[in-house]
């Protein structure tokens, strides 16, 4: 055992030492969550034109709407304006009567219809806002008077927050794959290997140094990348610490089996890149990483949800958003599948593993 | 004698028994015997892929022989790996260590895997390392990482050591640093055995050779033992323009040998050779154009040998 960490000792020291390899560890996760949090955080407004051919009518609607915060308003010739809704450059144009000077006024709302979900926002958030006008225009005592309150500690479940899970499961992947299939066939290459084997050192403590190594690495960097995320990005998620670590780990260890069966049959490191590639990609963006796997075409799903990538991301996901209980059976069941990948790869690799 | 303080290493006698190695189609090893005494320089000598690294590789354990035995006194060490492992210091053809981890850690962390260890200072002093300890093994120069190669194979402090071409790619002068402290080895009674494919540094250093050639052991000897066996006497080497007939008649004239570059008569004596080659060039009236003698080297035995010379 002593051995084994003096192994885990002096690797954890060289990696230190690899100012390139930890900022490249960080530097693309870091880079999703940054892009990808602002693209998800940016305040949704509903673009609006009115045509009302500058009349009293015009005025008052756009005085109105201006009032209500998720509308952003601007006056438009009718035939300019209906040209930009078909383009998709505005959501919809309000177009007023301009002989008309006292109410009631009869409007058209002509709304682009290429999507179906903004439309329908677009045609009820302009009728829950000429309500809201209509009340205000006649001074009429409501039937109804709805007064909204936040419910205490909800959360606003950012695109960041979903997509934090799916980077440490990307990472616990990633790092375990080229971690151990990069830096063993590198080792196997030029002859690190045999030298630790000509020693006392048995060859399972080598390779166990290996692995815990892996796992203190994985660890620590998921821990970095959650700090991050959490101190500078805002995110909000659940953090069960243990159960969390608990799934990470066997996943990792799924991934390092995995890591070691490529390394096991490949013999140089120019050829162990491109089969790490060609196993991590796919799962990179089937596995519900960027974006649920429910939205994959069903024929896709049936397969990919049962990928280990996919399984991992769910437990973590799971987890963080608090959709599943700790120690509840979703979480059980990804931890169980995950286990018997890390038993069928680890069994292979028992078989192909090669010392040169 | 003692050296540093510690006693000296008991070695033994390594006794090698028809070992065979095949990988694929290529029979690396085919059968060879071999004898190596405690205390001296054992050298395998032959060209790349004669078999020299794989038979050295399966008596320090890291490969299994198909067939055949290897014995250290009284261990077979196809049993007792552990033996091996313990009380051998190996340094390989490519040995790469971890490129980030500094010199002295890279000892210290050899060091932690043996029961038995001699002092890292010393180590580092003896290899002429200190002004490099604390660097990194990417930055060390060639000879730099071989020397720390043959310290870390020093590291428990060894009975046997066994260096694969220790000084591959080495520049003349740090090459005879190599030659120094294998022979300062054998001075702490050590057995050294290593490879080689240079002619002079067997010759040098070794006190024992095996000349090795596809899987097999030619012969077996000291190297003067060798050249007296293979190529007694001496050469009279003249440039290739000088017209000597193969059937030329001198006393004591073995044999005619060409190459691009000289024409070498082969002799048992040779003043008597000498003498009736000046003589027939008077007669004949030929100028004995770039004459010059030497006696035979292990060059030429390995020629004789395997009928192709070392470089080819």
């Amino acid at each position: 055992m002593k051995q084994l960490f003096k192994v885990t000792g002096a690797l954890l020291r060289t990696l230190m030492r690899n100012r390139q390899a930890l900022f490249w560890t960080f530097f693309f996760p870091v880079l999703l969550m940054v892009v990808f949090g602002f693209l998800g955080n940016s305040n949704f407004k509903m673009h609006l034109l009115v045509a009302g051919g500058g009349s009293q009518a015009e005025r008052k609607v756009v005085q109105a709407f201006e009032k209500i915060p998720y509308f952003h308003v601007q006056t438009k010739g009718k035939s300019a304006a209906i040209h930009l809704v078909k383009i998709g450059q505005a959501d919809g144009v309000l177009v007023l009567p301009t002989n008309a000077a006292t109410p009631p006024w009869k409007a058209e709302l002509i709304y682009n219809s290429s999507n179906v979900q903004t439309a329908q926002q677009t045609v009820s958030a302009v009728e829950t806002a000429a309500a809201q006008i209509n009340l205000a225009f006649t001074g009429r005592p409501a039937a109804l008077v709805v007064q909204a309150k936040a419910a205490s500690g909800s959360r606003s479940s950012t695109f960041l927050d979903f997509l934090l899970p799916g980077i440490l499961a990307l990472m616990a992947m990633q790092n375990s794959l080229f971690g151990v299939a990069g830096s063993l066939t590198r080792w196997k290459e030029k002859g690190v290997l045999r030298r630790f084997l000509a020693t006392p050192l048995r060859p399972l403590q080598f390779l166990g140094g290996v692995v815990l190594y892996q796992l203190v690495f994985g660890l620590l960097t998921s821990a970095v990348i959650v700090a991050i995320a959490m101190v500078f990005l805002h995110a909000n998620v659940s953090l069960p610490v243990i159960p969390l670590l608990l799934v990470v780990v066997i996943g990792m260890a799924a991934f390092l089996s995995l890591g070691f069966v490529i390394a096991g049959v490949s013999r140089t490191e120019e050829a162990t890149l491109p089969i790490i590639n060609v196993i991590s990609f796919p799962m990179m963006f089937l596995s519900g990483v960027f974006f649920p796997v429910t939205t994959l075409p069903h024929f896709l799903r049936t397969i990919v949800q049962y990928l280990p990538l996919t399984y991992l991301v769910d437990g973590i996901r799971g987890m963080m958003s608090g959709q599943y209980a700790p120690w509840s059976a979703q979480v059980g069941g990804d931890m169980l599948a995950l286990l018997i990948w890390f038993v069928v790869l680890a069994t292979i690799s028992a078989r192909t593993w090669r010392w040169e | 004698m003692w050296a540093g303080g510690i006693t000296l290493p008991h070695s033994e006698v390594l006794r090698i028994m028809g070992v065979r190695k095949r990988y694929g189609q290529v029979q690396a090893v085919d059968g060879i015997d071999l004898t190596i005494d405690p205390g001296g320089i054992f050298g395998l000598l032959g060209p790349n892929g004669a078999g020299k690294t794989t038979t050295l590789e399966m008596i320090e354990g890291l490969r299994k022989p198909d067939a055949g035995q290897i014995r250290y006194g009284e261990w077979d060490l196809l049993h007792h790996q552990k033996v091996a492992r313990e009380r051998f210091g190996v340094q390989l053809q490519t040995s790469a260590f971890f490129e980030l981890l500094r010199v002295d850690e890279t000892i210290d962390l050899f060091a932690s895997f043996y029961a038995r260890t001699l002092p890292r200072d010393q180590l580092i002093d003896r290899f002429g390392l200190q002004e490099k300890r604390s660097a990194y093994v990417q930055n060390l120069s060639g000879g730099q990482r071989q020397r720390l190669a043959v310290a870390v194979a020093l590291v428990n402090d060894p009975e046997v050591v066994f260096l694969d071409e220790p000084t591959a790619g080495l520049d003349p002068q740090a090459r005879r640093n190599v030659w120094d402290s294998v022979r300062q080895l054998r001075g702490e009674g050590r057995t050294v055995v290593l490879t080689t494919h240079y002619m002079d540094e067997a010759e040098a250093l070794c006190d024992r050779l095996a000349v090795m050639d596809h899987g097999h052991i030619l012969d077996e000897g000291s190297p003067q033992e060798l050249i007296q066996r293979h190529r007694p006497g001496a050469m009279i080497e003249l440039d290739p323009s000088v017209p000597i007939a193969d059937d030329l008649q001198l006393p004591s004239l073995q044999r005619v040998q060409r190459d691009a570059l000289a024409t070498a008569l082969m002799t048992e004596r040779l003043d008597e050779t000498l003498a009736g080659l000046v003589m027939w060039a008077r007669e004949h009236d030929v100028p004995l154009t770039g004459l010059r003698t030497r006696s035979a080297t292990l060059e030429d035995v390995f020629l004789h040998l395997t009928g192709r010379s070392l470089r080819d």
